[in-house]
């Protein structure tokens, strides 16, 4: 198979997850294009994670496919995933705890995606792209929240995936830090990698994204530019036009 | 990645070297009660060094390893007395392959399924593990558990026995020693240190954990069983009960424990310390041996729950000196 | 047939004992998720007080059970506020595992040296008196045992459920945080979980002695005992510990019946090993949540 330009690297096609009785994704479909940043959104409880879980290997879909650069991952063991070159920074970052965050990054440099790799020089430069070197010697046991969702993308970057899914990378984070993380998403873009990124920070996720898909209920319910899925009136009925029911904690 | 970290820590292998040149000339000089103690420092250090190729570096805490020991003694003697082979030798040699290789095969079979338990439910499944073996060899006739078997005399005429048998003990214990160290510097120490933090983050990082899991499981425990057959032939007569101690499973714990738990050198210096403390220290107590090892096992857990390097690690520090990330 | 009843009422009354000495070791487990490896030590401990008593003064073993418990409540109530929580509070959960081992070691020591490492038993005065039913032969000692047994059992399951205390120990065990936030001192009912299990060990342990023999280096089987009870019964119940108890009690005594008399170890082990590998949320699924 020829992965020609145009060719999505991530498919995911009528992907439907059940719990027993519970639907968590129903006959959801979309592509991610090869160098793009895509944002999933939706309200609490729509499915984004479980997709999210079921990209990343953690469940095995009840009905439909998932292809990776041509190759159908779907049910495929996580570290196998992870080998072909899907990293995931969790929203509750989860650090190594007792090891330093030199050694964080470094594990992920040593594993994630398979094939040929300078250790030292991947370490150093996903350090230095989250602005982390400085900290390199600490446990990552005392970190900020701040500094430990940069750890978590310092680590995933590290991986050297081609597809990076990061699950929240903004949420609790204060103005200033979520334009740095918004700033290093789009350096990692710029290195070549495609983002998928499930946020609630709305406007940093119209700022960064490419596309948006938009879930709802565990349906697929809205796709396309920001703009126009700020306006589309089946997403403004389910998530953004009813902030006061759906965002309680706002 | 293994070339880089074995430079990083060449000084460790000079100082290693030395000391295997050290304990390799130390027969000449010591008196035989001497030997025979520094040969139960290598059996104990040993085999604390095998039990933290698994536990201490992937956090797997096997409550029950003894049970390689007894495995190991038992299928190379039940081989070595009933081999037909004239070079007593030859038939230790066969039989201490043969030991090791069902040590293997039994740990390849157990692994998958009881390294699916984790934390507190792999000890206790490990710790039934080595009863089971144990009743079982005691049990059952054709095992000779309870009436023993008598192992050949290997020693040559000109070596008094402790001293070869301290030989075989350096040999095996330096090997495991080497072993350990290949898997600590190397991507697999990395992978087994995510493991241990961490294991289904480890997963989606790309770390192979199941195979990892599995292959150190039967490193650890072919080595266990190794040291158990040279033990075996230094007694020189086995019963289930001298193999199938749990004390000894204990003991690779307590002293892994007592030195820096996920480190090389902590199981060697508790070692050390303990068989120094219980048979020079103490020699003529032997009634309080198992209260002095709870209390220690207290005291460590209470005061210095990183082993006696974690508590120079921290003094240093304190002292300002830079953090060591990884120290082997 | 005959053998087979007279199997099944064996392995009954050594189910109540295993019961009775599992139900404090399920109950630590489940409240605070602490697993004691001193409890069988502490199950001796019941067993020499009662042989102390019986010995030097004539008490009957079965009136030994109060002094037992209350000893024993003590002990434990310290022993968890002056350790225990300590090992807990520091580091981890497995820490506290070897602490107690380490204890259990310690004891035992103490229990060689001062009772030798012999085998003792006790034998009150309707020790030889037995009747027999129909083809089964009942002694008096063995049916005041499990009598003994199931009493104290029924009482512990009143006491949870129908006390202020037994109902804050069944909420800490469900919801730490949440009892904690309704104003429960946790560390006070962990204290008394801790000394209320002591005290049944300790009950089971007096009544032990008129049973089967016992000596200092048994603890290791008891608390693997207790283990293997929570493991076939399910952890934090009375209700459960007596299923697996009574389970563990009828294999024991028909693997030595049918397989030997040597084999009741191996075969208790092996179970162990298999159910936790097979079925590690025990046979009605509430045991080990945590185990993967």
């Amino acid at each position: 198979m020829n992965a020609a330009p145009a060719e999505p690297i991530l498919r995911v096609v009528g992907v439907t997850k059940r719990f027993r009785g519970l639907v968590a994704v129903n006959d959801v479909t979309f592509d991610v294009p090869a160098g793009s940043i895509c944002g999933l959104i939706g309200p609490n409880g729509a499915g984004k994670s479980s997709l999210f879980n079921l990209i990343t290997g953690y469940y095995a879909p009840s009905a439909g496919e998932i292809r990776f650069d041509g190759r159908r991952i779907d049910g495929l063991d996580t570290y196998r995933i992870a080998q072909m070159g899907i990293a995931r920074a969790f929203q509750i970052a989860k650090p190594f705890p007792e090891l330093s965050v030199l050694d964080n990054v470094r594990i992920g440099a040593l594993f994630g995606h398979a094939g040929a790799r300078n250790v030292a020089a991947v370490t150093a430069a996903a350090l230095e792209l989250t602005g982390l070197a400085s900290l390199a010697d600490r446990p990552a046991l005392g970190l900020t929240v701040g500094d430990l969702r940069r750890l978590e993308l310092a680590r995933a970057i590290a991986a050297r995936p081609r597809l990076l899914a990061a699950d929240e990378p903004c949420a609790g984070l204060n103005p200033t830090e979520t334009e740095g993380v918004v700033d290093i998403l789009r350096q990692i873009r710029a290195a070549g990698v495609t983002v998928l990124l499930v946020e609630h920070d709305m406007p940093a996720v119209m700022r960064v994204s490419d596309t948006i898909f938009v879930v709802d209920a565990g349906r697929k319910i809205a796709e396309g530019p920001p703009e126009q899925v700020a306006r589309d009136p089946r997403v403004i009925a389910a998530y953004l036009g009813t902030p006061a029911e759906d965002a309680p904690a706002a | 990645m293994l070339v880089d970290g074995i430079r990083a820590h060449r000084w460790w292998l000079v100082g290693a070297g030395i000391g295997l040149i050290a304990l390799s000339l130390a027969p000449l000089f010591l008196m035989p009660f001497h030997v025979r103690v520094v040969q139960q420092i290598l059996f104990s250090a040993g085999l604390a060094v095998a039990w933290t190729i698994l536990g201490g570096f992937a956090g797997y805490w096997s409550f029950g390893n003894t049970a390689f020991i007894g495995l190991g003694a038992f299928a190379a003697g039940l081989l070595e007395t009933n081999i037909a082979i004239d070079s007593p030798t030859l038939a230790f040699v066969l039989a201490t392959l043969f030991g090791c290789a069902v040590c293997a095969a039994v740990a390849a079979l157990l692994a998958y399924p009881i390294l699916r338990l984790r934390g507190i439910y792999f000890a206790i499944a490990m710790l039934g593990v080595s009863q089971v073996l144990g009743e079982l060899t005691n049990n059952i006739d054709a095992f000779k558990g309870s009436l023993g078997i008598i192992l050949p005399k290997l020693a040559p005429a000109a070596m008094e026995p402790q001293v070869f048998y301290y030989y075989l003990f350096l040999v095996a214990a330096a090997g495991t020693l080497l072993v350990g160290f290949l898997v600590k510097v190397g991507r697999i120490g990395y992978g087994l240190l995510a493991i241990r933090e961490d294991e289904d983050t480890a997963r989606m990082l790309g770390v192979p954990t199941e195979r990892y899991k599995i292959g150190m499981f039967v490193v650890s425990a072919t080595l266990t069983g190794l040291l158990g057959i040279i033990y075996a032939h230094s007694l020189g007569y086995i019963t289930s009960g001298s193999v199938y101690r749990t004390d000894f499973s204990l003991n690779m714990i307590v002293y892994s424990l007592l030195g820096g738990i996920g480190t090389l050198a902590g199981p060697i210096l508790g070692s050390f310390l303990m068989v120094v403390l219980t048979q020079v220290v103490l020699g003529r107590l032997l009634d309080i041996h198992m209260f002095i090892t709870g209390a220690l096992l207290v005291a460590m857990v209470m005061l210095a729950p990183r082993g006696l390097l974690g508590f120079a690690e921290n003094l240093v520090r304190r002292r300002g000196a830079g953090l060591r990330t990884v120290e082997p | 047939m005959s053998l087979v009843l007279q199997t099944i009422v064996d392995g009954l009354v050594l189910g109540g004992l295993y019961s009775l000495a599992a139900v404090g070791f399920s109950l630590i487990f489940g409240v605070m998720n602490v697993v004691n490896l001193s409890h069988g030590v502490i199950v001796l401990i019941g067993a020499y007080v009662s042989y102390i008593l019986w010995h030097a003064l004539g008490v009957d073993p079965l009136l030994a059970i109060p002094v037992a418990m209350a000893v024993l409540f003590a002990f434990g109530y310290v022993y968890q506020r002056g350790l225990i929580q300590l090992a807990v509070d520091r580091s981890s959960l497995l820490a506290s595992m070897l602490v107690t081992f380490g204890v259990a070691l310690m004891l035992r020591n103490l229990l060689v040296l001062v009772f030798s490492p012999d085998f003792k038993s006790i034998t009150p005065s309707y020790a030889f008196n037995f009747f027999t039913l129909g083809p089964i032969t009942l002694d008096f000692v063995r049916l005041s045992a499990l009598g003994a047994s199931l009493v104290l059992l029924t009482f512990l399951a009143a006491v949870l459920r129908f006390t202020g205390i037994g109902r804050v120990i069944r909420a800490t065990a469900q919801q730490d945080m949440a009892a904690r936030l309704c104003g429960v001192n946790a560390r006070h009912v962990y204290g008394v979980t801790f000394g209320v299990s002591s005290a049944f060990a300790g009950a089971s342990g007096a009544i032990l002695g008129i049973v089967v023999p016992f000596s200092p280096p048994d603890e290791a089987l008891w608390t693997i005992n207790a283990f293997v009870v929570v493991t076939l019964g399910g952890v934090g119940s009375p209700s459960g510990a007596l299923l697996g108890g009574l389970l563990l009690g009828l294999i024991s005594t028909a693997t030595a019946q049918y397989i030997g008399p040597a084999f009741p170890n191996a075969m208790m082990f092996l179970i162990l090993v298999l159910m936790l590998l097979v079925r590690p949320a025990g046979l009605l699924g509430n045991a080990f949540s945590g185990s993967r």
